[in-house]
């Protein structure tokens, strides 16, 4: 019932995102290593719902609301990744204003340059 | 009757509209943001009531018209109420906190606090998991824009490092909650239970609980949170380490009873180890707010530990115990938070400046107390009952983890309190005013504490008055503190007076009565030489009361909890008094860490003890008790460290020498004497229960090394109140030994030996500080010949020593005879061996004092010197008076004690008129003191006779090295007196404990460094800390 | 018995005491003199030096306890003896010993020594601290074995009371302490040279390096007091030590045989061995005597003595 593919590709999708987290040392390219992980998630969280063979959760001439529960996908995981979308987008858009400031200041995109505070 | 959902709708549209307000100008979004989180308080205060004063039922809301599952609902319980009445609060306070900043600053940052503030509300309330999903990062995103407040580069790299570690963590908590939605079919808690999760099934919950927790900052994976703690401004700080933390904890709660047994122990265990290597780490720490973070993270660490391991006990008491660490956390860390943005200097050391401010100092003390677990803060009680509950449940590693921890915090917190009180602070600059809107919340939050605490007393313990009255002693004196000194020092010696005369009544045994004569008519004798202070002496009276009267209740506590109670009460207001002395710095702190630790092993010991049938007092009670074993060991170890036993000694001459010249008799003479009565409690149990294995023997012989080891290092120093210091723990080394025999005699000569060193060492402490008041100094080679300038405190020197050493006709020698015999009828031959030779050892050190100070030469500065003033002569004299009616008529104790003892053992003396006779001999010391003062007269009577031709010379009419010498310095034989003796003992003469005890300071702190490194200050590091965490706890987990 | 009679008694035993002990001085005086190859002062030079003392025309003083300083001293002496029964049997040699046991003796007779160092404190003379430094640091090392002995007879004879003690060894001579508790006498007779402070124990008085120590600033009638309680103290301990190990004695004469060997024995330990520093005494006393009162005691205490 769930879509394996689109499942590991979810996964892949995360690891690689978290992998260049942990080994970009440019800020930005870390910020799209979260953005990255981010979207396998999404992805994640929508193959989970997908049930193979059936139609988009929206009941219209194609699926009366009789028989809406035997023909379409849970539609739950779908308007979760909605919002999972806006919110990521919001976390991204506040690490690059934090990017451009901290550029600002130090002059530098290098995360080794930002540990100053430490032990 | 508000439906709490308003909270969210005022906070979201408010915030919406707040920048519309500003338009119109700043007040008018203030006033609305003020409102609104006014607002919040208010009807979270009116819910708390309702739900928890009147019962009504739990609060239900479902949004959208619908019943969940099908919508999202939130609850309000009592639980949910409490903490966000707390949360809330506070979050009102730290705003009121950061008022000049949000009125200057950006209005966005009224909205983003506002959104904060929701998402708090939210997350704590709703019962959907998607939905604490979206309140978490609303809370998180807002926090992260907040932490921007002060705009530099420490705040904007801790803010991107924090966002990294939040971001992930909340990217697993989605992964979590989809996963929990594929398994259970729901997004709502109330319709999930553990058994939907089983298989891969727990992995779901794996994630969800594992990424929550991470947000509560984890030991190691918790680096990006001290940053933000370190660099973010004081008020946002308060809000993340209190409001956020409570809000993701309280999220935590309830996702815990979907957890396996498996996952929860493995998160308990996770917070003790967060507890303990936060505050290991915290010790090496020198930045204050980053101490602060390191302790919070400790004490959430604590938290979630007591989330997890009181599960299933009495209701009451877990609500106690979580509801205690929390709120006891709260208070504290926020305020403390807020003092260190007003006092702005970063390096702990720097601190002494908030002495410019008293009653900000006096509100950093309260805090730094109520962290540290003293009572009469929540934090006490929490402690006390989680203890217990660790006991109940035998979970001993634990235990013995949080105690160290423990431990630590109050190392690093104490050491910082000490800082702020004593380190010069001469060269920085001085601590500007702070407004209003600063001083308030830490004083409202201060007052909160203490109010708080008292009440949850009242509630669960149903403490009565007296129990309490060292603290009412303390805010008396506060309240009539502009008094000149000499009218409190009465109005302070009315109060002991009128409180024994209170007390009397109530001491029913013997042994009570006993003890409070000498706690109680000794610390009033005492008192009076307070009388000679010219200075306002602002505190003083208070914390001195406060020691008199806990010493008090002692004697009639009659539960386990109400002697603690009064323990750490005399341990912190002696603290106090100690930390007065001009370089008490380290000694008061060495003096708090020793008897914190010896506080805990009291605890523990009590923990195990069986519960009291009787309401007597515990010392009365305690017969009737069956002590396990590990409860005479561990609570012999914490009265012996409060006695100064050897090994755990090396706080006593510090403190002793360090305090206040007129506060030391009270240290030595009294307050020594408290860990005599602990052990004396302790001897009552073993009579009538003995354990299988002897304890008491062991401690008889420590007791005995404590002796000898004492008289011989008093013989070795130089300041005269270190020598009474070390001689102090050579006596009571005697009455611990003599306690330890468990015999009738060994009983009677402790008492005796207790009494007669309450009276000496009172007169000898009193008269050194006559001396030092007149000479300003305590360095016994700087004087000498004082014989003749101050005879009056010299004939008190001469008096006491006799009494000491032990040589008739004084008292010392009643003290002896009773000793020795009793040691010798005990069978414990080799330890009287010991004493004698301690004794021996006394006249060495005995002899030093009183000839390096009257005898000898007079040094040309003090030959003009006057005698000591009459406050300090007239203690000395009732002293002194007091020894020779027991010298004369040794019947007049002998008789009470043998009595005393009675109570417990067959008598194993008699009393023949004025002869004591035991099995192996007799004394009569009233026909001792005839024949002495006869044997006396007839060579004094031949010295009259001679009158006539004696010839009186001056000073340095002697002949020396072939002339007349003229320099005192030189001529005077004071300094490194007995060498000799020294170079014979050889390696047995070296500090060996103080290297002890030096070395595992020193390992402690090389730990904590050693483990701080982890902390790099790289953000890939700490995110690396973070995945490694997950990836070992899911093994921990999994294997489980 | 009325307490005037008592008083009386006192007075003649303390008399015979000092009497004795003086000539015992002269005695020493005179074996020590041989030993050095000189004829030596007569036997009652003693006397003759307490007459000359007292006939002096000025007492110098330096001030009040250093007046009182001898008086100390000398109600040590006296009162020392006045606890210790000298005659077993005798009620005119029994003394005051009903005021206290062996333990006040013990005690007391710290009474002189401790005025003494005061006394001799205020004198003012740097080599008097330095003496008593020395003289107590000492008197702590060879009071272990002697105290350890003490215990050990304590056990033995399961009594504190001399007078008891000396009962117990009544009947034959191999009932003193002497025959069956051989290593507690051991211990005791070792810290009576350091008691008696002949050589090697006199680094008190060591003539060469701080000349006569704690009495440098005694002068005439002073000095005088001191001298006459020298007599007396050394057989108020001579007495105690013929009590507690070597049986009592039972009339005058036994008790003069008996002190005057134990006497002999540190006089001849003295006459033959050199000084030993400070801390050479210190660590003798702690270790072989020390030793051999331990192992006395579990003798003792664990195997029952020979009885």
């Amino acid at each position: 019932m769930i879509s394996l593919y689109t499942l590991i590709l979810g996964i892949a999708l995360l690891l690689i995102g978290i992998y260049a987290m942990l080994t970009r040392k440019n800020l930005m390219k870390i910020v799209i290593g979260f953005s990255i992980a981010d979207t396998g998630t999404h992805i994640i969280i929508v193959s989970l719902g997908y049930l193979r063979g059936k139609t988009a959760p929206v009941i219209d001439a194609a699926v009366s609301v009789s028989n809406a529960v035997r023909e379409v996908v849970d539609p739950v995981p779908s308007a979760l990744v909605l919002t999972a979308i806006v919110i990521g987008l919001a976390v991204t858009a506040v690490m690059l204003s934090f990017i451009v400031e901290m550029y600002k200041k130090n002059k530098s995109l290098s995360i080794d340059d930002y540990q100053e505070l430490k032990w | 009757m508000v439906s709490p959902i308003y909270i969210l709708i005022l906070s979201l549209s408010v915030g919406f509209l707040l920048s519309i307000f500003d338009r119109a100008g700043r007040k008018f979004s203030l006033t609305a943001f003020y409102s609104v989180l006014t607002f919040n308080v208010a009807l979270m205060g009116d819910w708390l009531y309702r739900l928890a004063v009147l019962h009504v039922p739990t609060f239900v809301i479902n949004t959208a018209g619908f019943n969940a599952p099908v919508s999202i609902n939130l609850e309000l319980g009592v639980a949910e109420a409490l903490v966000l009445f707390l949360a809330n609060l506070t979050g009102l306070m730290a705003a009121v906190y950061l008022f000049d900043k949000f009125r200057e600053g950006k209005v966005s940052s009224l909205i983003l606090y506002l959104l904060l503030v929701m998402g708090v509300n939210g997350l704590v309330m709703t019962q959907d998991i998607f939905n604490m999903f979206v309140f978490l990062e609303i809370l998180s995103i807002s926090t992260f824009a907040l932490t921007t407040l002060k705009k530099n580069l420490k705040t904007l790299s801790a803010g991107f490092k924090y966002m990294i570690a939040g971001g992930v963590a909340s990217t697993f908590f989605l992964l979590g909650v989809v996963f929990v939605y594929y398994f259970a079919g729901t997004l709502n808690l109330g319709f999930m239970t553990a058994d939907q999760f089983s298989g891969i099934g727990l992995i779901a919950l794996f994630l969800l609980s594992v990424s929550l927790f991470i947000e509560l900052k984890p030991f190691p994976a918790n680096g990006w949170a001290l940053d933000v703690y370190q660099s973010v401004d004081s008020g946002i700080v308060s809000v993340i380490a209190v409001v956020n933390s409570a809000a993701i904890g309280f999220a935590f709660y309830k996702i815990m009873p979907l957890l396996p047994s498996s996952f929860l122990t493995a998160f308990g265990m996770a917070g003790i180890v967060t507890f303990f290597f936060s505050n290991m780490m915290g010790l090496k720490q020198e930045n204050a707010k980053r101490l602060l973070g390191y302790s919070s993270i400790g004490q959430m660490g604590l938290l979630l530990a007591s989330l997890v391991f009181t599960i299933g006990i009495e209701p009451a008491v877990r609500y106690l115990i979580i509801g205690g660490l929390f709120l006891n956390h709260l208070l504290s860390k926020a305020g403390l938070f807020w003092i260190a943005g007003i006092v702005k200097e970063e390096k702990i050391r720097n601190w002494g400046v908030l002495r410019n401010n008293k009653p900000l100092l006096v509100l950093f003390g309260l805090f730094i107390f109520a962290l540290s677990g003293l009572p009469p803060f929540a934090g006490f009680w929490a402690k006390w009952e989680f203890v217990k509950v660790l006991v109940d449940s035998k979970m001993f590693f634990v235990l013995g983890t949080v105690l160290v921890g423990s431990l630590f915090e109050l190392i690093f917190l104490f050491r910082w309190f000490t800082m702020a009180v004593k380190e010069n602070a001469d060269e920085l600059e001085p601590m500007a005013s702070p407004g209003f809107s600063r001083i308030f919340p830490v004083s409202f939050f201060g007052i909160l504490a203490a109010v708080v605490s008292f009440g949850a007393m009242r509630c669960f313990y149903g403490s009565n008055w007296l129990q309490v009255l060292p603290v009412i002693a303390v805010l008396f004196i506060t309240l009539i503190d502009s008094l000149p000194s000499k009218v409190k020092g009465f109005i302070s010696l009315a109060a002991v007076a009128g409180y024994g005369y209170y007390l009397y009544p109530l001491l029913t045994g013997n042994i009570q009565l006993f003890f409070g004569v000498i706690f109680i008519a000794g610390s009033a004798v005492n008192l009076i030489s307070t009388l000679n202070r010219k200075n306002q002496s602002k505190g003083f009276y208070g914390f001195l009361l406060m020691m008199i009267f806990s010493f008090g209740n002692l004697l009639i506590a009659s539960t386990y909890l109400e002697f603690f109670l009064s323990w750490e009460f005399m341990t912190l207001s002696s603290f106090l008094l100690i930390l007065r002395g001009q370089n008490a710095q380290r000694a008061s702190l060495m003096y708090m860490i020793f008897s914190t630790a010896g506080a805990y092993l009291i605890m523990v010991g009590f923990s195990f003890a069986p519960a009291l049938s009787s309401t007597a007092a515990l010392i009365l009670s305690i017969q009737d008790v069956n002590l396990p074993l590990i409860s005479f060991i561990v609570l012999a170890i914490g009265f012996m460290i409060k006695s100064g036993s050897v090994g755990v000694h090396i706080w006593l001459p510090e403190a002793h020498a360090e305090a206040e010249s007129d506060v030391s008799p009270f240290i030595s003479a009294i307050l020594l004497k408290a860990g005599v009565f602990g052990l004396l409690l302790l001897g009552i149990a073993y009579v009538s229960n003995a354990p299988s294995f002897d304890v008491f023997y062991w401690v008889g012989w420590i007791g005995v090394i404590t002796a000898i080891a004492g008289a011989f290092m008093a013989s070795f120093q130089e300041d005269a109140k270190k020598l009474l210091a070390y001689s102090s723990m050579s006596q009571v080394g005697y009455i611990v030994a003599a306690l330890a025999m468990i015999t009738h005699l060994g009983w009677v000569s402790a008492l005796y030996l207790a009494f007669n060193h309450m009276m000496f060492k009172s007169a000898l402490f009193i008269a050194v500080a006559g001396i030092y008041y007149r000479t300003r100094t305590r360095k016994m080679y700087e004087m000498g010949g004082l014989i003749s300038r101050m005879p009056w405190t010299y004939m008190t020197v001469l008096m006491s020593i006799i009494a000491v050493s032990g040589v008739p006709p004084l008292s010392g020698f009643g003290a002896k005879w009773l000793i020795y015999t009793a040691f010798i009828t005990k069978g414990w031959y080799l330890q009287a061996g010991v004493l004698f030779f301690a004794s021996g050892v006394s006249f060495l050190y005995l002899y030093r004092l009183i000839h390096t100070i009257f005898l000898g030469q007079l040094k040309y500065e003090h030959q003009e010197i006057k005698e000591a003033p009459a406050w300090f002569i007239i203690p000395q004299y009732i002293f002194l008076a007091g020894i020779m009616a027991i010298s004369m008529f040794p019947n007049l104790i002998i008789k009470p004690l043998n009595a005393i003892a009675m109570h417990y053992f067959d008598s194993s003396i008699q009393i023949d008129g004025l002869t004591v006779m035991s099995e192996l001999g007799y004394w009569n010391g009233n026909l001792v003191m005839y024949v002495t003062m006869a044997v006396f007269a007839i060579p004094f009577i031949m010295l009259l006779l001679l009158k006539g031709k004696t010839q009186k010379v001056k000073q340095f009419n002697i002949v020396y090295a072939a002339e007349r010498p003229e320099s005192p310095q030189t001529t005077h034989v004071a300094h490194n007196m007995y060498a000799h003796l020294r170079k014979s003992l050889g390696s047995l003469s070296l500090p060996r404990v103080q290297e002890f005890w030096n070395s595992v300071a020193e390992w402690s702190h090389t730990l904590g460094a050693f483990f701080r490194r982890v902390y790099t200050g790289n953000g890939q590091t700490y995110l690396l800390h973070i995945i490694l965490y997950i990836v070992v706890m899911y093994a921990v987990m999994g294997g489980q | 018995m009325s307490i005037w009679l008592k008083v009386l008694y006192a007075a003649i035993s303390v008399s015979v005491a000092t009497v004795y002990g003086l000539t015992l001085g002269g005695i020493v005086r005179k074996i020590y003199a041989r030993v050095h190859g000189r004829f030596g002062p007569p036997v009652w030079q003693p006397f003759l030096d307490i007459i000359q003392t007292h006939s002096r025309r000025v007492a110098v003083s330096h001030g009040n306890m250093f007046l009182l300083g001898p008086v100390f001293r000398l109600a040590g002496g006296l009162g020392t003896y006045l606890f210790i029964p000298v005659i077993f049997g005798s009620a005119l040699f029994s003394n005051f010993s009903m005021a206290g046991d062996l333990l006040l003796v013990m005690y007391f007779v710290f009474f002189g020594q401790l005025g003494m160092a005061l006394g001799a404190g205020q004198g003012g003379h740097p080599y008097s601290p330095l003496g008593i430094a020395r003289g107590l640091a000492q008197m702590s090392t060879f009071e272990v074995p002697f105290s350890l002995a003490v215990i050990s007879v304590a056990i033995q004879y399961n009594s504190l009371n001399i007078t008891s003690i000396v009962a117990a060894q009544q009947g034959s001579f191999l009932n003193w302490t002497l025959f069956t508790n051989p290593l507690a006498v051991v211990a005791a007779m070792i810290s009576l040279l350091g008691m008696n402070m002949h050589s090697p124990f006199s680094i008190v008085l060591a003539p060469q390096e701080i000349p006569i120590g704690p009495p440098i600033e005694m002068n005439s009638s002073f000095l005088g007091i001191l001298q006459t309680n020298r007599g007396l103290f050394a057989a108020a301990k001579l007495v105690l030590f013929m009590n507690l190990f070597f049986g009592g004695a039972t009339n005058l004469l036994e008790m003069v045989a008996k002190t005057f060997f134990i006497y002999m024995f540190s006089v001849f330990v003295g006459a033959a061995y050199p000084r030993f520093r400070p801390e050479q005494s210190f660590r003798f006393f702690l270790k072989w005597p020390t030793i051999a009162g331990i192992l006395s005691i579990i003798f003792i205490a664990y195997f029952g003595g020979t009885s």
